[in-house]
C-alpha cells in the first residue's frame, strides 16, 4: 500500500513541476529553468524545517515565495529576450543553480548533529514528516490538497480576464502589444507565479524524499518540466494532469519490467508525439464547462464577395 | 600581482584560447542551423559526441589510426545530424514552434541515452596526437595537443568558409538563410539545403567533438552537456546567426573558463561562465555581432 501512496506522492509534485511550466508556455515561452526553481524551493523548504525548525506550511508557502522573487528576478533580464533565446537563457540558469548546490555548503548544528546543505553529498535528513509523526497517507493528502489548489486556481484563472491575457501574449505579441498589454509585465508575472508553483513542487519534493543533491535537478529534470504540458496540450490544467499520469504512471512504473531501456523511451515518445501531436493530446484552445452543454457554434464560412 | 601569477594568468588563457576553438566549432554548428531554419537544434551538443563515439568504436574495435578516427568521428556525426533534422525537423509544423524545439529536445535525451547505454557510462580513452610535445614561448608552455586542436579547428573553419562563399551550395544556404521564400522561387530546394545544412553543421561538430576528446584525453557521456551549453553560450555571445560572432564568442568562452578555472576552482568555473552568459543578455541582449538585438 505504501508503493501506491508513494507513487501518488511522485504523480503530486511532478503535477506541480508542470503545472509551473504551463504557466510559462501560455504566455509562449519555453522555461527550461523550472527545474532550477524546483530545487531553490526544494532546498529553502528543506532548510527552514530542518535548520530552522519551521512547521511544514509556512516552510513551503515561504519556498515558493523565495522560487517565485528569484523567478521575478531572472525573469528581467531574460525576457528581454525572445523565444529561442530565453530557452538558452534558461537552460543556462537551471545548469547554475544545480552548481550553486553543488558548491553550497551551510551547515548549522541542531540537537547535536550538523545539518544543512553539504556540497556534492547533498542535504540529508530533511525529516519534518517522520519526526512530527505523519502517516504517508497524511502526506500524500497534503501534497494533493496542494496539487488540486493550484489546479483550481490556474482553472480560475483560465477564465478570468488574466487567462486570456496570458494566451493572447503567448498567440501573438504584436497583436497583444497593439490592445495595450504591457509583455514584459505579462511575461515576468506569468515567470514568477511559475516560480511559486515549482517552488512548492521542491519544497514537497524535499519532504517527500528527506535527501536532496544537485544531480536530481538536471537537464532531465527541466525537460519533463516542459514536456508535460506540451504533451498533454495547452488547452487546460488537465492536459498537464494527463501526462503526468502517463509518462510517470505508465512509462517509468508500468513498464518497469523493461529496466533501464525506458529512459531511452521517454526521448523517443517526445520525438514522436510532437511529428504527429504538435499541440498535445488536447490540443491547444481552452477548454469551457460551457462548451460541453452548447452546440458548437457553426461560424459561417466566409463567402466571396460576388 | 607577481610574476608567477601573471604567468600562470597567461599559461591559462593560453590554453583556453587554444581550446576555445572546439567551442566556437559548436557555436557555428547551432548558428548555421538557426540561420536557415530559425530554429534552435538542442540534440546538436550531444549528436556531435555521439559521432565522435562511433570515431571511439573504428578505434577500439578496429585499431584505426587517430587521424581516421577523428574523419570517421566527424562523418558518423554528420549523419547522426541528417537522422536528426528527419526525426525533428522535418515534418514539424512551422506554425507550431515549440514542437520542433521540444523534439530536439526529447531526441537530446535519446541520443544520450543510447550513448549512456552503449558504453555502459565508462569513459574510454581516446586517440590524441603530440601528446608530449611542447613548444615554449619565453615561460608560456604551448601543449602539442592543444596547437593540434586549434589547427585542425581553424582547418574546419576554413572549409567551411570555402564551402559557404566558394561553391553553388553555399550560394544556396545563404539564399536560404536570408529570404527562404525568395530563395524558393529562385528554384532552390530548401528542404535539401537544410538537410545539407545539418549535415554539414554534423561534421562541424564532430570534429568539435573529435578535437575536445583528443584534448581531454578520454571520452565520456558527460561531455555532451557542456557542449550543449557551451556552445549556447557562444551563440548568445556571438549573436545567433553570426559565424564571426561564434568564433570570437568560443574563443571568449574558451579564455573566460580556464581563467576562472584558475582563480575559482573547477567546481566553480561553470558558474562564472554563465553569469557571463547573464551579464551579455542584460547588457547587449544581441549578442556581439548580433543584427537585431532580441531578435526572435
Amino acid at each position: 500500500m505504501d508503493f501506491y501512496f508513494g507513487l501518488l506522492q511522485i504523480f503530486g509534485v511532478h503535477t506541480l513541476l508542470g503545472l509551473s511550466a504551463y504557466v510559462v508556455l501560455l504566455t509562449g515561452q519555453v522555461s527550461m529553468a523550472q527545474a532550477g526553481f524546483y530545487a531553490i524551493g526544494a532546498y529553502a523548504a528543506g532548510a527552514a524545517t530542518a535548520m530552522f525548525g519551521m512547521h511544514i506550511i509556512p516552510a513551503v508557502l515561504l519556498a515558493g515565495l523565495v522560487s517565485a522573487a528569484i523567478a521575478c528576478a531572472v525573469g528581467f533580464p531574460a525576457l528581454r529576450v525572445k523565444g529561442l533565446m530565453l530557452v538558452v537563457a534558461t537552460l543556462a540558469f537551471g545548469e547554475m543553480v544545480r552548481m550553486i548546490f553543488f558548491n553550497l555548503t551551510w551547515q548549522v548544528e541542531r540537537d547535536g548533529a550538523l545539518v544543512g546543505p553539504n556540497g556534492a553529498e547533498g542535504f540529508r535528513a530533511i525529516r519534518y514528516f517522520p519526526e512530527n509523526g505523519w502517516e504517508i497517507w497524511q502526506v500524500t493528502t497534503l501534497i494533493w490538497i496542494f496539487v488540486a489548489l493550484v489546479m483550481a486556481a490556474l482553472w480560475w484563472m483560465d477564465r478570468t480576464r488574466a487567462g486570456a491575457v496570458l494566451r493572447a501574449v503567448g498567440h501573438d505579441e504584436v497583436a497583444a502589444q497593439s490592445i495595450g498589454l504591457n509583455l514584459t509585465a505579462v511575461k515576468v508575472g506569468a515567470m514568477t507565479a511559475g516560480g511559486f508553483i515549482a517552488g512548492i513542487g521542491g519544497s514537497l519534493y524535499a519532504h517527500t524524499v528527506t535527501h536532496i543533491e544537485h544531480g536530481i535537478f538536471g537537464v532531465l529534470l527541466a525537460t519533463f518540466a516542459v514536456a508535460y504540458p506540451i504533451l498533454g496540450g495547452l488547452g487546460s490544467v488537465f492536459g498537464t494532469l494527463i501526462a503526468v499520469l502517463f509518462i510517470q504512471g505508465f512509462l517509468v512504473e508500468g513498464l518497469r519490467f523493461m529496466g533501464d531501456w525506458r529512459s531511452l523511451l521517454f526521448g523517443a515518445l517526445i520525438v514522436v508525439a510532437m511529428n504527429l501531436r504538435p499541440k498535445g493530446l488536447l490540443g491547444d484552445t481552452p477548454l469551457r464547462l460551457g462548451g460541453l452543454r452548447r452546440k458548437p457554434s457553426s461560424t459561417p464560412a466566409l463567402q466571396e464577395a460576388d | 600581482m607577481d610574476y608567477f601569477f601573471f604567468i600562470d594568468l597567461l599559461q591559462s588563457l593560453t590554453d583556453g584560447l587554444l581550446f576555445g576553438t572546439t567551442y566556437a566549432l559548436i557555436g557555428i554548428g547551432f548558428t548555421l542551423i538557426f540561420g536557415v531554419m530559425r530554429k534552435l537544434n538542442l540534440a546538436y551538443g550531444a549528436a556531435s559526441l555521439a559521432g565522435t563515439y562511433i570515431g571511439l568504436l573504428a578505434f577500439l574495435n578496429l585499431g584505426a589510426p587517430p587521424a581516421l578516427v577523428f574523419v570517421i568521428s566527424a562523418l558518423g556525426a554528420g549523419v547522426i545530424g541528417l537522422v536528426v533534422y528527419y526525426c525533428c525537423f522535418r515534418f514539424t509544423p512551422e506554425t507550431v514552434p515549440m514542437a520542433s524545439l521540444l523534439a530536439s529536445v526529447g531526441m537530446l535525451l535519446f541520443i544520450d541515452e543510447v550513448v549512456v547505454h552503449l558504453s555502459h557510462g565508462m569513459p574510454y580513452p581516446y586517440p590524441s596526437v603530440f601528446r608530449d610535445s611542447v613548444i615554449e614561448i619565453g615561460e608560456v608552455w604551448v601543449r602539442g595537443d592543444l596547437l593540434f586542436v586549434f589547427l585542425m579547428c581553424v582547418v574546419a573553419m576554413g572549409v567551411l568558409f570555402w564551402l559557404l562563399h566558394r561553391t553553388p551550395l553555399g550560394l544556396a544556404t545563404r539564399a536560404v538563410s536570408q529570404q527562404p521564400r525568395a530563395a524558393q522561387l529562385c528554384g532552390i530546394d530548401s528542404a535539401r539545403v537544410n538537410a545539407l545544412t545539418f549535415v554539414i553543421a554534423g561534421v562541424l561538430g564532430g570534429v568539435a567533438g573529435a578535437m575536445t576528446a583528443a584534448a581531454v584525453g578520454v571520452l565520456s557521456p558527460i561531455i555532451a552537456m557542456g557542449l550543449t551549453v557551451k556552445g549556447l553560450i557562444v551563440v548568445v555571445i556571438g549573436g545567433l546567426g553570426s559565424i564571426p560572432g561564434a568564433i570570437i564568442g568560443g574563443l571568449l568562452v574558451g579564455a573566460a573558463e580556464n581563467i576562472f578555472l584558475l582563480l575559482r576552482g573547477v567546481t566553480e568555473r561553470d558558474i562564472y561562465v554563465m553569469l557571463l552568459l547573464f551579464l551579455f543578455l542584460t547588457l547587449r541582449p544581441g549578442g556581439l555581432f548580433g543584427a537585431h538585438a532580441g531578435r526572435d
